[in-house]
């Protein structure tokens, strides 16, 4: 299995829906877009088989994938929206209160280059309520920035390790970040990304505003934060139109596109796991 | 003039030439004839004919005339008067109710004596239809559906029969259905209708209404017949392209009258001092009397699920069944004819044709263009239908058993289209499902179809994932279930060749196990079954490539990533070796060694117990 199908957990997540239980989740027969982009739904300089299925997030990625060469791309949904059939919204669900507000992250090949302060001031002055900082792992663990979100008055909080090379993945990841988006009112992020289309997705009200940062050595191939500001409007401001933003996010989670169990275990190759669990 | 026997030699016989073939045959023509040749008619068969022509005649005075004297011969006795000659020593004198050349002009010509060519053989056959009279003409056509797809270019031919080649080329002979008109016209003749033969000129199971081809495109009853008719048509033929595919979309186009193979002409003779009280409505003499005013049928169709032909006709409250029972019996067992548990209705009913384009079609339009929010809607329709018509039990009748290439959609309402052959053996949905989609999943992988799934699924993974499309979360086991109805129906003789070939096919372990294992392992690259295509060969050919290259890939992919993770190995192996002689592993293993020896001496005391227990136990028994 390709190891970026391990990030955040969503190898488990998967597996968890396909019916195989909580244990480690078998080879997946293909690469799984592992956050939403704006390219062909592969992160850029990862390994590629020729022919593997790349198996995406939604019918734009796809389209898309295939404009630039990609073969046997099949629209499967994201792995949140698996989740979110596992979870679904309680009837009665508790109040909630407050913004999880996302500040973009690099990772560990890429740093984030950026103003937080100025961040932080503008997350004060827009917020109305209790605001929850979610950092990434790897600047969760850096004391100087964790330190000034705190100090601004902030909750700082990390879902987790996505995990590398198959190693040290936090299989409740996700299941963490859903948690924590039901108990806020408000998503926002200073780019547009996986967390907001979660966010909405999880019943969050969601913006885009502040300096989006610069990560460092970029890559511009498929336009950066500039398309995405060209390409979804919509859903960049202090305030978004809810019904537009919900509409989108549906379309780019792919979430009209989910398989039933039997049916995702054929796409992801996990017929035979099942038949060797079975004997 | 010389007797002999019952067959009348005029001269210009061919003594030992026959036109009959073993595989030639118009079951729908015999239909339109019993339909339009009333009791007591005189007919002139001018050229070979098909035996259920002759059947359907039944009270009519017959003279049949043959150029080949073996042909005659054979017909001696069982008609009226057999002539053998050509149309030269046609007796000038005689006039007929209904002239029927059903193997078109060509084979009413003989070698011998001089040569009259296409009009002057029209000419000489439409002089002997008494005015009020009709004659049926076929013609073929140049660039019908089987000239596109003929492996062979019609100009090459030098067999027996093609002492002269017709074709485009040959200025007296039409070239279309317009130019036939012209040349009836200029005979006499007004042309009261006409069709479009399907699949071959010398093979024809479908005659449909060539107005009502241009005008209904997206007609589903259209788009199955020619699928139909097409697919079965040519099974077992080399072709260069699937001539069923040529023909639906020829029909989407308001073509499939021009691509027709061959045509069908239903001209008649104004009667010479006006409308006789026997005409029908379209000027045409009735056999019977029916309830569509004589008007001919839109469509004529024998070579379906069906043993009889099925007419479709058009009445005040628009197309519907007309069933006139078998006109003769099938040349070959008809598709559950071998199976108990189908059967064909006698009670089928005479009611409307439903509406709709062809759920087969839909599907594959939403494949290749990846939509896959029509796909869901349809397949979750078509599901939940199913659902409805079982109410809480499981489904029989025509709709356990109707294919999507049976089943026609009108907006959100589904509809079995031909409901003629019923299972009586309850069936769960899901089974009925998965069988109408392991079905649509084998035309879809083998016939080389665009879709948005990955190539890496079989034709059973496919059917799971389009049952998920549709909503139903089926797995294997229930596609098992679907295909041990698929092999006890035996519905065609495309599956049959599947498992042929699959069964002598040693392609691994899971590939043996009865013929019937070879419905299980269709796979995206093998071939459509029973169709030998050029194109499609090709294209299996192309899908092989590229599963090649892509296990190659993902093999190079694995032995690089096999050796990364080696060296990591190798490199943590070192650590482990590095670690364990440091002087605090030393001493860590120093202290752990007295508990070691412990549980080693414990296990043994445990052992030497029960083993002393087991013994004590024996030698009380």
């Amino acid at each position: 299995m390709h190891h970026a199908n391990h990030f955040y957990g969503h190898a488990h997540v998967l597996a968890r829906y396909a019916g195989l239980g909580d244990g480690h989740p078998p080879r997946i027969n293909g690469y799984v877009q592992h956050g939403w982009n704006i390219g062909d739904g592969l992160a850029p300089g990862h390994p590629y088989a020729e022919g593997t299925p790349s198996l995406l997030w939604s019918e734009q990625t796809r389209r898309r994938a295939w404009s630039v060469g990609r073969r046997n791309v099949t629209v499967i949904g994201a792995p949140f929206g698996y989740l979110l059939a596992m979870r679904p919204e309680p009837q009665s669900p508790p109040q909630r209160a407050g913004t999880i507000w996302y500040p973009f992250h690099g990772w560990e090949g890429q740093h984030v280059e950026g103003d937080h302060d100025r961040l932080i001031a503008q997350i004060r002055d827009t917020e109305p309520g209790p605001v929850t900082v979610c950092l990434y792992w790897h600047e969760h663990r850096m004391r100087r920035v964790r330190r000034r979100y705190e100090n601004a008055g902030f909750r700082v909080i990390c879902h987790g390790y996505r995990g590398h090379w198959w190693s040290g993945t936090d299989p409740d990841f996700l299941d963490r970040q859903l948690t924590e988006l039901r108990r806020h009112a408000r998503v926002a992020s200073n780019r547009l990304t996986s967390a907001v289309f979660y966010g909405i997705a999880a019943g969050c009200e969601p913006a885009v505003y502040g300096n989006p940062m610069v990560l460092a050595d970029e890559d511009p191939t498929f336009g950066g934060t500039a398309r995405i500001r060209r390409q979804w409007p919509e859903l960049h401001g202090e305030q978004v139109h809810l019904p537009t933003a919900v509409e989108i996010a549906r379309a780019e989670l792919g979430v009209d596109h989910r398989y039933p169990p039997a049916a995702l275990r054929e796409l992801l190759g996990w017929t035979a796991a099942v038949h060797k669990e079975e004997a | 003039m010389t007797t002999e026997t019952a067959v009348t030699l005029p001269g210009g016989e061919m003594l030992t030439w026959s036109d009959q073939r073993a595989d030639a045959g118009n079951r729908p023509l015999a239909a339109l004839v019993a339909r339009l040749v009333p009791p007591g008619a005189d007919v002139l068969l001018a050229g070979p004919v098909d035996p259920a022509v002759l059947d359907a005649l039944g009270g009519a005075r017959v003279t049949a005339l043959l150029r080949g004297y073996p042909d005659a011969a054979a017909l001696a006795g069982r008609v009226d008067r057999v002539v053998a000659a050509g149309a030269t020593c046609l007796p000038a004198d005689e006039a007929y109710d209904v002239v029927i050349a059903a193997a078109g002009l060509d084979t009413v010509e003989s070698v011998e004596g001089p040569r009259l060519g296409w009009d002057g053989v029209l000419a000489r056959l439409a002089a002997a239809v008494r005015p009020g009279g009709v004659l049926l003409l076929r013609l073929d056509n140049p660039l019908g559906v089987h000239r596109l797809v003929a492996s062979c270019g019609w100009y090459v031919g030098r067999d027996d029969a093609e002492w002269t080649l017709g074709g485009v080329l040959d200025q007296s002979r039409p070239a279309n259905l317009d130019q036939l008109r012209l040349r009836l016209d200029a005979v006499g003749l007004r042309v009261a209708g006409s069709y479009a033969g399907y699949p071959r000129p010398e093979s024809t199971t479908a005659l449909l209404a060539t107005d009502e081809l241009a005008r209904r495109t997206t007609s589903g009853l259209f788009e199955a017949v020619l699928q139909e008719s097409c697919t079965h048509g040519y099974t077992g033929r080399f072709v260069l392209a699937d001539p069923a595919r040529l023909a639906v979309d020829a029909l989407f186009a308001g073509r499939a009258g021009d691509l027709a193979p061959s045509w069908l002409a239903v001209a008649h003779r104004p009667p010479a001092f006006g409308p006789e009280p026997a005409m029908s409505a379209a000027g045409l003499p009735t056999a019977t009397p029916t309830a569509d005013d004589g008007r001919l049928p839109v469509l004529l169709w024998g070579g379906g699920s069906d043993t009889r032909i099925v007419e479709v006709v058009d009445g005040p409250h628009g197309w519907h069944w007309h069933r006139p029972g078998p006109v003769a019996a099938a040349a070959t067992p008809a598709p559950y004819a071998s199976r108990e548990i189908a059967h064909l209705d006698p009670a089928a009913p005479d009611g409307p044709v439903p509406d709709g384009r062809l759920l087969h079609n839909l599907l594959l339009d939403g494949c290749l263009r990846r939509d896959t929010a029509l796909l869901r809607r349809l397949l979750r329709g078509y599901a939940d239908w199913l659902t409805h018509q079982a109410a809480a039990d499981p489904l029989t009748g025509a709709v356990a058993l109707a294919g999507v290439d049976n089943l026609v959609v009108a907006g959100d309402r589904f509809a079995v289209l031909d409901p003629s052959w019923r299972v009586d053996d309850p069936l769960p949905v899901d089974v009925v499902l998965a069988r109408a989609l392991w079905r649509f999943a084998t035309e879809l992988l083998t016939g080389g179809y665009a879709h948005p799934w990955t190539s890496t699924l079989d034709a059973i993974g496919l059917t799971v994932v389009l049952g998920g499309v549709a909503g139903r979360d089926f797995d294997r086991a229930v596609v098992d279930a679907a295909l041990d109805v698929e092999a006890a129906l035996d519905v065609d003789a495309a599956v049959r060749r599947i498992r042929e070939a699959e069964h002598r096919d040693s392609r691994g372990a899971d590939r043996r196990g009865g013929p019937e294992a070879g419905l299980r392992t269709v796979t995206s690259t093998d071939l459509p079954p029973g169709r030998h295509s050029y194109q499609q060969l090709r294209d299996a050919w192309l899908r092989q490539r590229d599963e090649n290259t892509r296990l190659a890939a993902a093999l190079s992919w694995t032995e690089d990533l096999l050796a990364s993770r080696e060296k990591a190995l190798r490199r943590a192996e070192a650590k482990l070796d590095l670690l364990s002689g440091t002087v605090s592993y030393q001493l860590a293993r120093l202290a752990v060694t007295p508990a070691r020896i412990a549980r080693r001496g414990a296990r043994a005391v445990k052992r030497r117990a029960r083993a002393a227990i087991t013994r004590k136990d024996g030698n009380r028994e």
